[in-house]
C-alpha cells in the first residue's frame, strides 16, 4: 500500500475511534445529529407551529393572517364548544379510572408469574396492542351494531335489542379497549420490580394479606400507577376514531372537531387552538412523569 | 392471593381481549354479506381481497414506507443510543431521552395536524418521503429503547475492553464486537419500528398526499362506505403478519438476552 493511503486510513481510523470514544461532547452531538434533525423536523416544528398558528386570525377562505388575536382559544371555551371539552375529559377520566381498576388486578396475577409462562401471557396481552385499531374498531361493530352479535343474543334470549352504537357505553368501551396494555404495562413493571421479601416481611410482621397489600404493595407500586394513568389519560384525550365509529354527534370528542376543522372546515386556526389545549395536557403529564420515577413503557415490559 | 378467583378473572379479560379478534377470524370466513348470523364456510372474501388492484397497490405502498421508515429508525436509533450510553453523560441527556420518548406519549392527532400544519406552511410537498420520514420519527423511540438496553447490557461485559486490551483500536472494536452484538437488538428494534410504520393510521390519514393511499387508511375509507366482509378477510391477514412479526421480534429478543 503507498504510505500515502495507509496515513489517510489511519486517519479515518482515529477520527471513527475519537467518535466511538466520544469523550468530547462534540461527538456526542455528531452521533445524535440525525435523530436531533429528525426531532426538529418533524416534532418540534410542527408543535411550534400548531402553537403560533393558534394565536393567528383566520383571513377569507383560511388563508394564513399574521395578526395576533386570542379568539381562537376563546370560541374553543365559549358555551358551544365548551361541552365537548368536557366531555373528552370525562370519557378520558372514566377511561383511566376503568382500565385501572381491570387492569391492575391482571397486572398483578402476571408479576407472581414467571419464566414462559409469563412471556406468554406478555406476549398475548401485546398482541391486541399492535393489532391495527381500525380494525379492532371494526370488529366492535360488528358485535355491537344493531343487528349485531350482541343483539342476536338478545333477541334469541327473546329480549328487546338495545341501541349500543352511538352511545358514550359503547365510546367508553372502545376507548378502555385500546388503551387497557397501556396501563398495564407500566403496572406490572413497577409491581414486578416489588422484592418479595418486603411482603414477607409484613406478613411475619403479624400483617394479613390484605394489611400487607394495601400497606406495602400498592404504596410501592404508586409509581405504575402514575406512569399508567398518564399513558391512558393522554392518548384518550386526542383519540377521534372510538367516537367517529362507535359513537355520534352526541359523543363526539375533541379529536374529532379537531379532525374537522383541519380536514372539512379549514379552519386551521380553530384547530391548532384546540391541539394546543391538548399540548398543555401533555405537558403537564411529561411534568409529572419527569418528576417521579422514570417508568419506560418498552423497556420493562421486556 | 395468587388464587383461583384472581386466575379466572385474569381470564376473563384475557377473552375480552380476543372477542373482537376471534370475531373477525370467524366472520371472514361466513359466506354472509352481513355479520349477524353464520350461512356458511368460504374463501370468497379473501378471493375478492386478491383480485382488488387498488388493494395491492395501497398494500405494496405500506410495505415500501415502513422498509424505509424502518431502516431511517434504525440508524438514527442506533447512533442516538450509542451516544446516550456509551459517550460521557452531555447536558440535558435527561431531556433529550424525554424528547426521543415524546413521539410514545403524543396523542396521535398531535403528530398528525402538527406535521400537516407544518409541512404546508414550510411548502414541503405531502409525498411518500415526507410520509417516510414522518414515520421514521414516531418509530424512532422503539428502536432507541430496543438497542439502548442491549449496548447498556453490553457495556457490562466489557468484551470491547478486552479487544482493546488485544490490540484494536475503538473503530475496530466496534466493528467487531459491539455492532455484531448489537444486531439482534438492532433487527428487533426495526422489525417493532416496521410495525409501527405499517399500522400508522392517524398520522398517515391527516398527512397522506393525495396520490398515497397506505393500507390503514384504505382500510378506513372502507369501512366508511359501509360493512363488508372483505374488511373481515383483510384484517385477518394483517392480524396473522403481525402475530408473526412480533414472533420473530420476540425470538430475536430472547436470544439477544441469551448470549
Amino acid at each position: 500500500m503507498e504510505p500515502d493511503l495507509v496515513r489517510r486510513q489511519g486517519a479515518l481510523d482515529r477520527g471513527l475511534s475519537w467518535l466511538i470514544r466520544g469523550q468530547r461532547p462534540s461527538a456526542s452531538h455528531i452521533l445524535l445529529a440525525p435523530a436531533t434533525l429528525w426531532l426538529l423536523a418533524f416534532l418540534i416544528l410542527p408543535v411550534a407551529s400548531l402553537l403560533s398558528l393558534g394565536f393567528t386570525h383566520r383571513g377569507p377562505y383560511g388563508a394564513f393572517e399574521w395578526v395576533f388575536t386570542w379568539d381562537n382559544f376563546r370560541r374553543a371555551l365559549d358555551l358551544k364548544y365548551l361541552p365537548i371539552l368536557i366531555r373528552t375529559v370525562c370519557y378520558s377520566g372514566a377511561t383511566t379510572a376503568l382500565c385501572l381498576v381491570l387492569g391492575y388486578p391482571l397486572a398483578y396475577f402476571l408479576s407472581f408469574q414467571a419464566g414462559k409462562r409469563r412471556d406468554l401471557y406478555l406476549a398475548l396481552l401485546m398482541i391486541p396492542f399492535w393489532t391495527s385499531w381500525l380494525v379492532a374498531i371494526y370488529s366492535w361493530i360488528i358485535i355491537l351494531g344493531r343487528e349485531g352479535l350482541l343483539n342476536g343474543l338478545l333477541r334469541a334470549l327473546g329480549l328487546p335489542p338495545i341501541a349500543f352504537l352511538g352511545t358514550s357505553f359503547s365510546v367508553i368501551l372502545g376507548l378502555v379497549y385500546f388503551y387497557l396494555p397501556f396501563m398495564v404495562l407500566p403496572l406490572y413493571a413497577s409491581l414486578e420490580k416489588i422484592p418479595r421479601s418486603y411482603v414477607e416481611a409484613a406478613h411475619d410482621l403479624g400483617a394479613g394479606n390484605v394489611e400487607a397489600f394495601l400497606k406495602v404493595t400498592l404504596p410501592l407500586s404508586l409509581p405504575g400507577v402514575l406512569a399508567g394513568c398518564i399513558l391512558t389519560f393522554i392518548p384518550c384525550m386526542g383519540d377521534f376514531l372510538c367516537a367517529d365509529f362507535l359513537g355520534s354527534p352526541r359523543t363526539y370528542l375533541v379529536g374529532n372537531l379537531i379532525q374537522n376543522q383541519f380536514l372539512m372546515a379549514q379552519d386551521w386556526q380553530f384547530g391548532s387552538a384546540l391541539t394546543s389545549l391538548l399540548l398543555v395536557f401533555l405537558i403537564t403529564g411529561l411534568y409529572a412523569r419527569h418528576r417521579f420515577e422514570e417508568q419506560g413503557l418498552f423497556e420493562e415490559s421486556e | 392471593m395468587r388464587s383461583k378467583g384472581l386466575q379466572a378473572y385474569c381470564f376473563g379479560l384475557y377473552a375480552f381481549l380476543y372477542a373482537p379478534l376471534a370475531v373477525m377470524v370467524a366472520f371472514s370466513f361466513n359466506t354472509a354479506r352481513r355479520n349477524v348470523a353464520w350461512k356458511g364456510f368460504t374463501f370468497q372474501w379473501y378471493g375478492a381481497l386478491l383480485r382488488d388492484a387498488e388493494l395491492a397497490r395501497s398494500v405494496a405502498t405500506t410495505l415500501e414506507l415502513a422498509v424505509v421508515a424502518s431502516l431511517m429508525a434504525a440508524v438514527m436509533g442506533m447512533l442516538a443510543a450509542y451516544a446516550m450510553t456509551r459517550h460521557a453523560p452531555f447536558k440535558g441527556r435527561g431531556l433529550y431521552s424525554a424528547l426521543l420518548n415524546a413521539p410514545l406519549m403524543m396523542p396521535e392527532i398531535v403528530m398528525g395536524v402538527g406535521l400537516l400544519s407544518f409541512f404546508s406552511r414550510a411548502g414541503v410537498p405531502l409525498n411518500f418521503w415526507s410520509l417516510a420520514c414522518a414515520h421514521a420519527l414516531i418509530a424512532l423511540p422503539f428502536t432507541t429503547a430496543s438497542i439502548r438496553a442491549r449496548l447498556l447490557s453490553l457495556k457490562e461485559s466489557s468484551l470491547e475492553d478486552a479487544a482493546m486490551d488485544l490490540g484494536a483500536t475503538e473503530w475496530e472494536a466496534f466493528l467487531q464486537i459491539t455492532l455484531p452484538l448489537a444486531r439482534p437488538a438492532i433487527i428487533s428494534g426495526a422489525l417493532l419500528a416496521f410495525t409501527v410504520s405499517f399500522e400508522d393510521f392517524v398520522t398517515s390519514f391527516f398527512i397522506a398526499g393525495i396520490g398515497i393511499v397506505t393500507m390503514p387508511i384504505k382500510i378506513y375509507s372502507m369501512m366508511k362506505f359501509g360493512v363488508t366482509p372483505e374488511i373481515n378477510a383483510l384484517a385477518t391477514c394483517l392480524l396473522a403478519i403481525t402475530i408473526g412479526f412480533l414472533f420473530i421480534q420476540r425470538f430475536l429478543d430472547a436470544r439477544s438476552r441469551l448470549n
